[in-house]
């Protein structure tokens, strides 16, 4: 079927184009959703029951679901990424734990200086209960593992589609 | 789920298991890499600790 080939089709490049972008989207929005698309249905399944796993021990091992701060900006931006990479999935887990998709640290706590003071924003101490549980590294490990193997995921699917790849 | 090792080995057949499927198509060659990979991972893993083993945590 046609959807197998995006880079192979004889289609307008536009409409190639706009196929490339839904499997990258969908490769986002649902882990392996993009292989789906475009016809690796068994590696699609795999890497889905991968990344879910590697996002449920994340979260449920008390992983740091990481926000943006001031005092650490190269590091926690990097941090946000690696956990945006799951998709609508982590935004959705942030918002049950935070009460909404926080993604920056509340500007009381990030005006603190190092680490004696206690958090005073809910998102503040929520992060600092999770870091001090004793199984805090593991989740994180387990957390952005997830979203960084999602966000290879969509590189992987983009070769597929411009047909770099098998 | 503190265990250290359990964690290890999960997160081991994880990451060996996803880099198998992502690299290659042929089910031999992914059992081939994921093994080379999962062994290297575990084995590395243990390694280092063993050699860490007398330095003080802090």
């Amino acid at each position: 079927m046609g959807s197998r080939d995006v880079a192979g089709s004889e289609e307008p490049s536009g409409g190639r184009r706009k196929k490339l972008a839904l499997a990258c989207a969908l490769a986002w929005v649902i882990p392996g959703a993009g292989h789906w698309y475009l016809g690796r249905r068994a590696r699609a399944g795999v890497f889905f029951c991968l990344v879910i796993v590697s996002f449920v021990l994340g979260a449920v091992l008390h992983g740091r679901f990481s926000v943006r701060d001031r005092r650490a900006p190269l590091l926690s931006t990097l941090q946000v990424v690696a956990c945006l990479g799951t998709g609508p999935i982590e935004v959705v887990s942030r918002s049950l734990l935070y009460g909404g998709p926080v993604y920056f640290m509340p500007e009381e706590d990030s005006m603190q200086a190092g680490d004696g003071g206690r958090p005073r924003t809910v998102v503040g101490q929520l992060l600092r209960s999770r870091n001090e549980a004793r199984d805090s590294a593991y989740g994180t490990a387990y957390l952005w593992t997830a979203g960084l193997m999602n966000l290879l995921l969509i590189l992987d699917v983009f070769d597929i589609g411009i047909g770099r790849k098998d | 789920m503190t265990s250290h090792f359990l964690n290890m080995l999960i997160f081991t057949i994880i990451v060996s298991t996803f880099f198998a499927f992502l690299t290659r198509n042929e089910p031999r060659a992914r059992w081939r890499l994921g093994l080379i990979l999962g062994g290297s991972m575990l084995f590395l893993s243990l390694a280092l600790a063993w050699i860490m083993y007398p330095f003080p945590v802090r």
